[in-house]
């Protein structure tokens, strides 16, 4: 079945590449459908699968095609098969049949020829015997003298040759016939049975006459031919009827009428003296007669001369008779023939004589009676002549004589003077006609055995490729299905790209409403009802572009279109800050937030830090939903490639972290041998919550888009489900995997596993000693304080943890009061029985001077009445020897915390408290130490270094990002001073002033004319230089800026920019030192300036050019370097990075947005001292100059101070604030721009 | 007071279907905004500067595509400036073809400069022609005594 299958597929190939498949195809294409539509009778699958169906039909017919062919090679086939068979069973068996017949033929005719050679024979014996019977005869009557004696020779000769006739029954006739004239015969007339002694008369004949006898006479022949004896008319012939038997004359002898007379052989016939045939007729036989005749020699003479003539005539009926029979088993004819075409023997019944005047006559075999014999007698002639020469034998196998094949043989007899030829005529029909019709059946059989063949063959094709055509069919169909699938995906991708591309338009709006909502906000002329309602829309907006957000970065990592920054970042900071951040919106909830990470970070990684920051909030964000009471773990620890081969050193709890997880690592560790050279890190990590927890079922489906937990969670706690989602793809990207695993515990733990690249420097984080520390942790928080707690212990730092204020007395009596001598009786039964806090405490005491490091929660504080004032003076007198740090969070009311800053020596920070804090805390304790020690030398106030501790740390919170101004807010609230006051004056103001750019048409047609004074305030005295080569927007530039108050210089381009700052910079030196020389001199024709807007395409230097000069010489100068602003028609994310890169502080965008610059101006001018202006000490907008602040970053910060100064600055933190805080960092990770 | 009534409608008409048509974006009302009574003229000012400025360029750029080998930084440049100047106006879709032309310029396609040279011209002949329609009316405005309404931002 191979080959018709291979077959089949060449086919197939051909077929379809040709046009005949098509027009086939074509041909057939109603009736394939209609095929179709019969099968689809399951009306449900209904178009769709009419639809594949149609479209898989091409495959179809090829298969039909296919068939159709191989039933065509096979019809072809078993014909050839069938064909061959009959041919060559046909040959064979008419070659051997033509050998039999050939055999047979040659058998048949045979026989009568033997038949005739013994005639022959037999007649020439008796000739033969008679001619030396009457030579014997005539010797003993030699010489017969008289009559008597004549007589005498006669009588004896006459029964001697009577025995002799009598013997032989076949003989017709014996004659013998003396010189003298006198002839002596006997005959048989075979057809009345008669036998008759027939003798001439003698009276003719004188004894004496011997001179015809002569052989002179001989030769001249007369008198001894026949006609001569016949013609003898003078000769009276006599018959005597005779007893065939005895012999016995039975009759009287009659003389017989010369045409009764029978044929006597004469000296004529034999002149040579030899022995001559020929063939006689006679009318007393209807067949030919053979008659032979002999000399009979003169016995007594030596010279040889002839005494009589024996003549022996033999009929050659039983020949015919023979032949009869043998063609009467047989069949055919057979004939003999003479040489000259005289029929002799027939094996038919036709005459072979006729009759005619002068008697019978032979008859040729060419008009014989018989239609067959004439036929063939006549082919005969005509195909060889009429004269075959002797010896000449033919074998004819078709000769088509009349109608009818028929075989011909003749065979050639030899006899001397009568050369005898036998045909033999056999039908075709006799010996073929059985093989002929044999072969006739046998085609038939086979024909028809092959139509079965051919039947059968075809349903076996039919059936046998019934599968294949419906396999075909179905992957046909598999194939449309997954084309369309395919097209499906493809148009989902445009989807996502789409809405990728989309993102900058659809959060565009979103942020022209936000931000128009927060100026309507800060409209004071809102009616209570009014501002709440606008309040909601706000909340609303973030709600929306959160989600907006949330699809965009899905579409966005689906498109492929996200890009993983690689730059260095802190890790720890980042984490930290995210801990900060989620911490507020915890404490409302009761949970607990805490960062537990590992000693071995390092402090700087390469990797995206906002999709860092996006990932871990987004994780806790999820985890704070479903998490009402209980905590929140963030543990981080970074596994070290090599260490995975000794796995056993991890500490207990990570033990958990997936196995699978480890493995896989391991896995890459061990395959990816560059995984050293590109410097990766593998930083785990683990989410542990106290939630609802994640059904074991859903582990893997949470990750999914769109899915959640637990659907009645939407009702519950909202969302959408992508956040999820968006942190898998992210974790992906970064080459990590995240996973939901066991956990013992209520809650969900999260592992996830980050690949990010390892900084150059290998610097730790939290690698800092604090050798002869004694810290004592009053906190509530429990699993805070166990973390910490255990982390100081393993850093060698004593530690005492308590979470109460009772304990706290107890511990801090017993550290530190030196008057109690009880020490071990000072502690309470409860604190006394722990064996662990009383070692610890002995290992203190061991300490020679120790710095001891108080860190209370402002929750162990009674806050409900004024207990606690109470509870803070009872600390007083440990002040001395201890550094106390106050935890506090952000609903502590101001009293406290200016009654705590009132104490000079106390630390406060803000919750949560994690291990970098706790670093940085107790660095400032130690610092704080040694420095009260040196102001105890100098006798100097406390109040100082308190102030400068506060200043670390609120440094320390706000250097990184403007969320920490919540933290540095409250320090700075903490610090009195009557510019606040001016202050918020001012923001409002300004404020006011925005409110009015953005709406101004609303208030006044023609605002451009009267816009408020305080407009022009804002930039009152600024000077500017803009760098700007079009003239155009040197104006356009210039207007807006004069409009807000500032005075601006212009240069055409960058060379000059450099210039005037150099000339700026060189009058400051010298004016400097001519302030040192006490001899102020003024230079008032060289402007100084506050700022640059800086084009960056400029001729001669360009703005990057430009920016480089300037820092150089103001590093050479040692002065403090100018803001720069870039202002570009790029808006290329490049051409900002760049920008900064060289130095640059800000970027804005052409065309010029006044409110943008305004801000953006102020923003950087603002918070640096300027001597010139004398107006920043108004406006202390804390956020630092770094790269990372955001241009509209002042925008916010004044809106949430407007915000503060609203709600009269006691409950800043509202709920909504909280809200949109995380939201901020997530849009403003990946778009700058949208939030203004 | 039908006759400034008329007037003052059909600038308010005409300029609003500048907009709409985006010719002009919001640029152009900032610029107005710009104006008070200190400097009365400094749209037009502005506006009659961007012409001048812009027709340099466009003769600039002109004769450098016509060059044997052009100078795509050059022509970048030109472009660039003109951008710059045409988004600072508020001349939106010159601004926009600005943009397309840059890509060209970059990918060194003479054809597609050639082509966008057209373009710009084109865009840039159209906004000409509103804008001075526009002071026209403007003056015409003045002169009635009407005085010159407010942009509304969009």
């Amino acid at each position: 079945m191979a080959t018709p299958l291979t077959l089949k597929r060449v086919f197939e190939s051909i077929c379809i590449s040709s046009g005949i498949a098509g027009s086939w195809r074509s041909r057939r294409a109603p009736r394939g459908r209609r095929m179709i539509r019969k099968d689809a009778a399951d009306q449900q699958q209904g178009d769709e699968f009419q639809h594949a169906a149609a479209r898989c039909l091409s495959s179809y017919y090829s298969v039909f095609v296919a068939r159709l062919a191989i039933m065509i090679m096979l019809a072809i086939l078993i014909g050839l098969l069938t064909v061959l068979t009959w041919h060559f069973t046909r040959v064979y068996t008419t070659k051997s049949l033509d050998t039999l017949a050939y055999g047979l033929r040659y058998e048949l005719l045979q026989r009568p020829l033997l038949r005739m050679w013994n005639i022959v024979n037999s007649t020439a014996e008796i000739t033969a015997a008679q001619v030396k019977l009457s030579e014997y005869v005539i010797k003993r009557y030699n010489k017969p003298a008289t009559q008597a004696e004549q007589i005498q020779l006669y009588e004896v000769m006459r029964d001697v040759t009577w025995a002799m006739f009598a013997s032989r029954k076949a003989l017709n006739a014996i004659t013998i016939n003396y010189k003298n004239g006198f002839v002596q015969a006997f005959h048989r007339d075979h057809r009345s049975n008669n036998t008759f002694y027939i003798y001439s008369d003698l009276s003719n004949y004188s004894i004496g006459t011997s001179g015809p006898y002569d052989s002179n006479l001989i030769s001249s022949r007369e008198g001894w031919n026949d006609q001569s004896i016949k013609g003898n008319i003078s000769a009276i012939w006599y018959r005597e009827p005779l007893d065939p038997i005895t012999g016995e004359k039975i009759g009287k002898a009659s003389p017989i009428p010369p045409d009764d007379l029978i044929n006597i052989a004469g000296i004529s016939q034999v002149p040579d003296g030899v022995a001559s045939w020929h063939v006689a007729v006679s009318k007393f036989t209807n067949s030919p007669l053979l008659s032979a005749a002999l000399p009979v020699w003169d016995p007594t003479t030596s010279n040889k001369s002839i005494v009589a003539v024996v003549g022996v005539t033999t009929a050659l009926s039983s020949v015919g008779q023979l032949m009869k029979e043998l063609v009467e088993v047989h069949s055919g004819h057979i004939y003999l023939t003479s040489q000259e075409g005289y029929l002799l023997a027939t094996s038919t019944n036709a005459p072979l004589l006729t009759n005619s005047s002068t008697g019978p006559n032979l008859v040729k075999a060419v008009d014989s009676d018989n239609p067959v014999i004439q036929m063939g007698a006549q082919w005969l002639q005509s195909e060889y002549g009429s004269k075959v020469p002797p010896g000449h034998v033919i074998h004819v196998q078709n000769a088509k004589l009349g109608h009818k094949q028929y075989y011909m043989d003749t065979f050639f007899l030899n006899l001397k003077r009568l050369p005898i030829v036998g045909v033999i005529i056999i039908p075709r029909e006799y010996i073929m006609g059985k093989a002929d019709e044999r072969a006739y059946k046998t085609l038939i059989i086979l024909i028809s055995a092959s139509v079965c063949i051919l039947v059968i063959g075809c349903i076996c094709i039919l059936i046998l490729t019934n599968g294949v055509s419906k396999e075909m069919k179905l992957r046909a169909e598999l194939i449309s299905h997954l084309d369309a699938r395919r097209k499906a995906e493809a148009s989902n991708n445009y989807k996502s790209q789409f809405l990728a591309n989309m993102s900058h338009e659809l959060r565009t709006p979103m942020a022209a409403i936000i931000g128009l909502l927060e100026i309507l906000k800060s409209d004071d002329q809102l009616t209570n009802e009014q501002y709440s309602t606008v309040c909601q829309i706000k909340k609303s907006s973030y709600a929306l572009l959160r989600l907006l957000n949330r699809i965009l970065d899905l579409s966005k990592v689906e498109s492929g279109k996200m890009e993983l920054e690689n730059t260095e970042f802190d890790l720890q900071k980042e984490l930290e800050e995210l801990v900060d951040m989620f911490s507020v919106q915890c404490s409302n909830h009761n949970v607990e937030t805490v960062l537990d990470l590992s000693d071995n970070i390092p402090r700087n990684i390469r990797g995206d830090p906002g999709r860092v920051f996006q990932i871990f909030s987004n994780l806790i964000n999820n985890s704070i939903k479903f998490t009402s009471s209980g905590h929140i773990i963030i543990r981080g620890w970074c596994e070290n490639l090599d260490t995975f081969k000794n796995a056993a050193e991890f500490p207990t709890d990570r033990k958990k972290f997936g196995r699978a997880f480890r493995t896989k690592l391991k896995q890459q560790a061990n395959n990816a041998m560059n995984f050293r050279e590109d410097n990766k890190l593998a930083l785990c990590f683990e989410v542990d919550d106290t939630g609802c927890g994640i059904d074991q079922s859903k582990w893997e489906t949470v990750f999914e888009s769109f899915e959640q937990g637990d659907p009645s969670t939407t009702r519950k706690h909202g969302g959408t489900g992508l956040g999820l989602s968006i942190v898998r793809t992210l974790v992906n990207k970064m080459g990590g995997e995240i996973k939901v695993v066991k956990k013992n515990s209520p809650g969900t733990l999260m592992q996830l596993y980050l690949l990010l690249g390892a900084s150059s420097e290998s610097k730790q984080i939290y690698d800092a000693d604090f050798p002869n520390t004694v810290v004592v942790l009053a906190t509530v928080g429990s699993m805070e304080r166990m973390i910490i707690s255990q982390w100081l212990r393993k850093k060698k730092v004593s530690t005492l943890e308590t979470s109460e204020w009772h304990g706290l007395t107890q511990i801090l009596r017993e550290l530190l009061d030196p008057i109690s001598p009880v020490s071990s009786n000072g502690f309470d039964a409860p604190y006394s029985s722990r064996e662990p806090l009383k070692a610890e405490m002995t290992n203190i005491k061991a300490l020679i001077d120790p710095v001891y490091v108080v860190v209370i929660d402002i929750a162990l504080l009674d806050l409900s009445s004024d207990l606690w004032r109470e509870q803070l003076n009872s600390l007083d007198i440990f002040h001395r020897k201890a550094m106390f740090a106050w935890v506090v969070n952000h609903q502590t009311t101001s009293p406290i915390k200016t009654e705590l800053s009132r104490e000079g020596q106390n630390i406060v920070v803000t919750k949560p408290l994690y291990k970098g804090k706790m670093i940085q805390l107790l660095e400032t304790a130690v610092r704080g130490k040694i420095l009260g020690m040196q102001n105890r030398i100098s006798s100097t106030t406390n109040e100082g270094n308190g102030e400068e501790i506060r200043g670390s740390i609120a440094n320390y919170s706000a250097s990184k990002h403007q969320k920490f101004r919540k933290c540095s807010f409250e320090f700075s609230s903490i610090c009195p001073g009557e510019s606040s006051s001016r202050r918020e004056d001012l923001i409002h103001t300004m404020f006011r002033e925005r409110h009015q750019i953005g709406s101004s048409r609303r208030d006044q047609p023609c605002s451009s004319s009267n816009s408020s004074s305080n407009q022009k305030r804002i930039l009152e005295g600024l000077r500017i230089l803009l760098a700007e080569d079009t003239p155009l927007i040197q104006i356009v530039a210039c207007k807006i800026l004069e409009k807000v108050g500032a005075t601006v210089s212009v240069v055409p381009d960058g060379l000059q920019a450099v210039e005037a700052l150099n000339r700026m910079l060189a009058a400051e030196s010298s004016r400097r030192r001519s302030l040192l020389q006490g001899s102020p001199s003024e230079t008032p024709d060289t402007p100084r300036f506050d700022l640059i807007l800086m084009d960056c395409q400029m001729p001669k230097m360009d703005g990057y050019e430009a920016t480089i000069e300037i820092r150089k010489s103001e590093s050479e100068h040692g002065a403090r370097n100018i803001p720069i602003v870039a202002l570009t028609a790029h808006a290329m994310n490049a051409d900002e990075k760049k920008c900064l890169g060289v130095g640059m502080n800000a970027y804005l965008t052409k065309p010029i947005d006044s409110e943008r610059m305004v801000s953006t101006i102020l923003r950087l001018t603002k918070n640096m001292p300027s001597e010139a202006t004398g107006t920043t000490s108004l406006v202390h907008i804390r956020f630092m100059p770094a790269p990372q602040a955001r241009h509209y970053s002042c925008m916010y910060s004044v809106c949430i101070e407007e915000q503060l100064r609203r709600k009269g600055g006691q409950d800043a933190k509202t709920a909504d604030d909280d809200d949109e805080q995380p939201q901020r960092w997530a849009s403003e990770c990946d778009d700058d721009d949208v939030l203004i | 007071m039908d006759a400034v009534t008329r007037l003052h409608r059909q600038l308010v008409d005409y300029s609003n279907s500048l907009f709409q048509e985006g010719i002009l974006d919001n640029q152009f009302g900032h610029l107005q905004q710009l104006q008070d009574e200190s400097n009365p003229d400094f749209v037009a000012e502005v506006v009659n500067l961007y012409f001048k400025d812009s027709e340099r360029l466009l003769n600039e750029i002109t004769v450098a595509l016509d060059q044997q080998n052009v100078d795509f930084t050059k022509v970048g440049g030109h472009v660039h400036q003109l951008k710059g100047s045409s988004s600072s106006i508020g001349a939106q879709r010159v601004n926009n073809v600005c943009t397309a032309f840059r890509s060209f310029c970059e990918e060194k396609n003479i054809e597609g400069c050639q082509q966008y040279l057209q373009h710009l011209k084109q865009e840039y002949y159209l906004v000409k022609n509103k804008l001075q329609t526009l002071f026209q009316l403007q003056q015409q405005l003045l002169s009635a005594g009407g005085s010159i309404p407010a942009y509304e931002m969009r």
